[in-house]
Formats: structure tokens, C-alpha cells, sequence
């Protein structure tokens, strides 16, 4: 008897979720096995990479080889967001509402709301924003961001246990997507989840973030919880746990010592462009294998290089 | 149902604010109350649980055991205490036979109580818990128990007075520690033929939601009790429980070995009550993730 290579069986498979409108929306997930393992079932849409855009100028708190592409548009979030699709090919963008921190300058809901819609008036991709993980202001943040982009489709995030009914109403209310964020936890993300769905939020609208860790910074618990949420997602029949993932790993990752210290503080850890390019493409491959859908990522090199492999692994 | 099941009040603990107050107040009344709630009720045991009582402790179980006993002259304590020497004068006014809990398998812990077990007539809880902490798996489970099978030769104690605990962990954040506790008591009476079992039970359901926790108590110990568990600690004031251990709920018992036997069951085709064990079940076996609404889907 010839010899067979064993098949792995997989009950499930990934609902799509499509974000954005026109031309340029994504659909993301689709998976019917494991990430990448085009052997043994389909990977209908391949993983996406939105690139990350803050409403502020970052200042201090990005390494320089991270600015560097973008200092012509640092503190201009619109011009920022189109040089991002426009020269680099970004999938989507990320807004990242820094400016709405209660700990920083706590700008107002409305304020916030309003650079939004620009950037979503500005970019025919899809725009993907995120508040400050704190939950009281991003409650009242996204509400007024999904009713300044009505109509527009837009994904908001992070959805938390303490916000989701909040932000799942304005969600429904204004038929935008929500990404759920849970602390590093596969029952917890389920139960998220379940939450939503209770709400009325449709499948169809929900991302999963798992919460990111970068490399050498905890990125192999978020491996260990995406690779059980999708076995259960895929040869459990878990329903609730069937959802596309999205990972935010430019900031876990360049928020490090290992990427800031610059080559005069660091020198035995070489060349600081290329070591924080890499740690954020090593990161961003670890967690595709992993099962990640879309990755928020920060530096155009890093984008390129994840582009590669995705292109290579996924046909 | 021919193996009779044990069950260990657990109710009269130093933690519940209540019951702590009135051990600090040497106020009897509550602790009677409760003792004598749980004695109607029918457990075979009650648990006293003075915690680690490191400052008069001795002087403390030497009032509690007495008053307790006052008011429920038949039924055996289970003392419970870390303090060797609190443990040692609650046995030496205890009535009848009462149940150390516990002694874990570290060298000095069993060296320092193992000796009060033929001193003083008592049986004891061998609880799994190592030099190393808790045990990782069934493997190591049998490891500390073969530590405690060793040391308990030393001191002439035989394997019918050790009441083997395995630990419990709680299925939201340990779901595999279950089934592994599990794999071990289907495992126990080789290696200590004719020892007892039991286990803090409720630490299954901890941090559940209090409402949702009692079901998952009960499904489990519908798990442990095939695999040959003969006692738990428990809540004494759970009476659905009791009914399962004692062969009165045999539907869900069914429903829960079917489940652990593979069988396929249309869970939306039975009452709600049996769905819910149905569902526990297959969350405990690992079939299904966990999550707080896992009833509900």
C-alpha cells in the first residue's frame, strides 16, 4: 500500500468578514485549515496589512528609523494616511485616536470623531480605528466616531468587556465593524464574543484582537492563544471563535528598548533601522502562522518584507 | 449506587466574614448554627477551617473542636489548618475519629504530621501538593502519591485511614488539570488498594460566576465519582448535589457518563436541566472551549 501523508481533519472554518466598501474593501478569513497549510484546505483571502497612522504628531515616543518615512506627514494624520496607501501600498489604515488619551492631551470625542471622518473622506481603503484601550474614554470616543462615519464602514476598536455594549450599539446603530479585545485569553475572547453576538452584532461585523505581544515581549503567549483559538475555531466547531484575527504589532513592537536605543546607546545590537524593521517583520510572520488576518503594521520596510512572505506562503 | 460517597461540609471557614469574626470573637453561636445546619443536612464530616492561625491557633481549635462538638456530639471534624501545633491540640480533644486536612507530600509537612495519625486515632487527607507545588499532570500525581504511600509506611499508617486529594483546579483558566485529576483517581486504587479520595470540590467552579458555579460542582463530581472518588468537600447546603452523588439524579448522571464515553447526544433535545450538564460536561472534557455563557450557546 502506497504510503499517505496524514491529513489533518478540520469540522470548521473561519467566517469571512469583509471591511470597507467600494472597490477597495477586503474580505479577510475564509480559512477552511490550519494558516498557510494550502494542502490541506482552502486560504481563500490572503492575510492583509493595514499601516498604522496616529492623529498626532508621535514626537519622542517613535524611533527615528520609524518616522523617518513619514516625516514629511508626522502630525498631518490625512496626508500621513494617503502616503501610506499611495507610496506604500497599505491594505488599510489604522487611525490610532493617541490624541483622545485621558493620560495625555485628552482630547475631546467630538474632536476625535471629526479627524476620523477626514481621514475616512481622504483614503478609499479601508480605515481601521482604534482608541486608547482605556475603556471609560473609548466608550465615549467610538460612539462619536462611528456616528461622524456613518455609512462609511469602518472598523472601531478595542471593543472591551467594559465598553462593548457602547460601542456594539453605535456599531449596529451606524453599521460599522468592531474588533473585540481580550487580555491574552482564549476563553475570554470567546466569551467577548458571545457578548456581542448577544448584542446583536452580527458575525460578519466582528475582528478578533488577542492582544499583542512583540518579539521577546511575550509575542509567544499570543502565539500559544491564537494557535488554540483556531484549533478550536477549526476541529471544535467553535462557532464563537470562527472570526477572522487582527494583530496591532507596530506599537508592541517598536515601543522597546531593543528598537529604540539608537546605534551610539547600542551598538553591539547593530543597526537600529534594520533590527526594528526585522522585529516587526518577525513578529508579523510569527503570528500569521499563528492564524493572524490582518496585521497593524508601522514601518514601510517591514510591510514589504511581510508582503514577501505572505505572497510566497499563501500560493 | 453501592460505594457510599462521603461528603465533608465546607461551609465553616475562617474566610467567610461571619465565621472569621466569630472565631476572633470566640462567639459560639454562629459556628454552632452552621455546624448544626450542616448536621441536619447530613454531611459526614464537618470541616473547620481556622485557616493558618499563627498567632493562638492551638487555643482556638481546642475552643472550636469543643464547641462544635457540644452541639454535634456524631459526626466527625475534618480539621483544617496548616499549624501543626493547633492540629495537634484539636485531635487531642476531639471525640471519635477525626480527619486531618491535610498533609501534603513535602518531606517536613509529613515527617511533623504523620505522627499525630496513630497518636491520636485520626485518619488524614494526603493532599498532592509537592515540594515543588502543584502536580502538572496524572504522572505526577502518582509520583506524590507513591511519597506519601512511603512515608506513611514509616509511620504504620495504613492505606484505609489516607484520604487521597488530588487538587482541584478551576476549569476556567486549567481546564486539562481536570481530566487530569481524573486520569489519576481512575489510576489511585492500584497503587494504594483500599485508600479514600476526596477533593476541594468548589475550586472547580472558582471564578464563575457565583450562580453559574453550582453546576459545574455537580457535573464534575459526577466525573470523579466513576473514576472511583469516594468524598468530596463540599457545600453543604447544595442539595442537587447531594442528590447526584447519591444515585437520585440518575438521568443527569447518564447524560454525563455518555458524554464521557463518546457518545453522540442531541443536547437540544433534552430538558433544560439535563442541557446544562450535558454542556458542563463537554466544556470540563475539553470538547468545548470555556467561557462564561457557555449554558447559553
Amino acid at each position: 500500500m502506497a504510503f499517505e501523508i496524514p491529513k489533518q481533519i478540520y469540522s470548521g472554518a473561519i467566517k469571512p468578514v469583509t471591511i470597507g466598501k467600494g472597490p477597495k474593501a477586503i474580505t479577510l478569513g475564509g480559512e477552511t485549515s490550519y494558516p498557510f497549510y494550502v494542502f490541506e484546505g482552502a486560504m481563500p483571502h490572503a492575510p492583509r496589512i493595514a499601516m498604522e497612522v496616529w492623529d498626532v504628531d508621535p514626537g519622542e515616543d517613535w524611533a527615528d528609523p520609524a518616522k523617518e518615512p513619514f516625516k514629511d506627514v508626522l502630525g498631518d494624520p490625512v496626508a500621513w494616511a494617503k502616503k501610506c496607501v499611495n507610496e506604500y501600498g497599505a491594505d488599510a489604515i489604522a487611525l490610532i485616536l493617541v490624541s483622545t488619551d485621558p493620560n495625555g492631551m485628552n482630547a475631546s470625542p467630538e474632536a476625535a470623531a471629526a479627524t476620523a471622518k477626514k481621514v475616512a473622506e481622504a483614503v478609499d481603503v479601508p480605515l481601521i480605528v482604534y482608541g486608547t484601550s482605556n475603556q471609560e474614554k473609548d466608550g465615549e470616543v467610538l460612539p462619536a466616531v462611528a456616528e461622524a462615519c456613518q455609512g462609511m464602514q469602518i472598523i472601531m476598536g478595542p471593543v472591551q468587556d467594559k465598553n462593548y455594549k457602547k460601542i456594539g450599539a453605535a456599531a449596529l446603530g451606524y453599521n460599522h465593524t468592531v474588533v473585540a479585545n481580550t487580555p491574552i485569553d482564549v476563553n475570554l475572547a470567546k466569551q467577548l464574543n458571545i457578548l456581542l453576538g448577544q448584542l446583536g452584532v452580527k458575525d460578519s461585523q466582528i475582528l478578533v484582537d488577542p492582544t499583542t505581544g512583540g518579539l521577546g515581549y511575550g509575542m509567544e503567549y499570543s502565539y500559544s492563544v491564537m494557535e488554540r483559538d483556531r484549533m478550536a475555531a477549526l476541529t471544535q466547531e467553535d462557532e464563537k471563535l470562527q472570526l477572522p484575527i487582527l494583530n496591532y504589532v507596530g506599537q508592541e513592537v517598536w515601543k522597546v528598548k531593543e528598537c529604540k536605543q539608537t546605534d551610539a546607546e547600542a551598538p553591539q545590537l547593530g543597526d537600529q533601522k534594520t533590527r526594528g524593521i526585522l522585529m516587526e517583520a518577525v513578529t508579523a510572520v510569527s503570528l500569521l502562522l499563528a492564524g493572524s488576518d490582518l496585521l497593524i503594521l508601522r514601518h514601510p520596510d517591514a510591510v514589504i518584507l511581510v508582503k514577501g512572505i505572505i505572497k510566497e506562503l499563501a500560493s | 449506587m453501592s460505594q457510599k460517597f462521603y461528603r465533608i461540609g465546607e461551609n465553616l471557614n475562617v474566610v467567610t466574614k461571619i465565621y472569621g469574626q466569630a472565631m476572633k470573637d470566640r462567639d459560639p453561636k454562629p459556628l454552632q448554627k452552621v455546624a448544626e445546619e450542616e448536621a441536619a443536612k447530613g454531611v459526614d464530616f464537618i470541616d473547620v477551617n481556622i485557616g493558618p492561625a499563627r498567632k493562638g491557633g492551638e487555643e482556638l481549635m481546642t475552643w472550636i473542636v469543643q464547641i462544635i462538638q457540644e452541639v454535634v456530639p456524631n459526626i466527625p471534624l475534618a480539621l483544617d489548618t496548616s499549624n501543626i501545633a493547633a492540629m495537634e491540640a484539636g485531635l487531642k480533644v476531639h471525640k471519635g475519629r477525626a480527619l486531618i486536612n491535610s498533609i501534603m507530600a513535602r518531606p517536613e509537612r509529613m515527617d511533623g504530621m504523620m505522627p499525630l495519625v496513630k497518636k491520636y486515632d485520626a485518619d488524614m487527607i494526603g493532599l498532592l501538593w509537592g515540594p515543588e507545588g502543584m502536580p502538572r499532570d496524572e504522572h505526577e500525581r502518582g509520583m506524590l502519591t507513591a511519597e506519601i504511600l512511603a512515608k506513611a509506611a514509616e509511620y504504620d499508617i495504613e492505606n484505609e485511614r489516607i484520604w487521597f486529594d488530588p487538587i482541584i483546579a478551576p476549569l476556567n483558566i486549567q481546564q486539562t488539570q481536570l481530566i487530569s485529576a481524573m486520569d489519576y483517581m481512575a489510576m489511585l486504587q492500584d497503587m494504594a488498594p483500599g485508600s479514600k479520595s476526596t477533593c476541594g470540590l468548589s475550586n472547580s467552579s472558582n471564578g464563575v460566576p457565583e450562580h453559574l458555579r453550582p453546576i459545574i460542582n455537580r457535573a464534575y463530581v459526577i466525573m470523579l465519582q466513576r473514576n472511583g472518588m469516594v468524598s468530596a468537600i463540599v457545600d453543604a447546603f447544595d442539595d442537587e448535589l447531594w442528590d447526584v452523588v447519591d444515585g437520585k439524579k440518575p438521568e443527569a448522571v447518564k447524560v454525563v457518563h455518555d458524554i464521557m464515553d463518546g457518545k453522540s447526544i442531541n443536547i437540544a433535545a433534552l430538558p433544560k436541566d439535563l442541557q446544562n450538564y450535558a454542556k458542563t460536561a463537554r466544556v470540563i472534557l475539553g470538547q468545548v472551549l470555556f467561557s462564561d455563557s457557555w449554558l447559553e450557546i
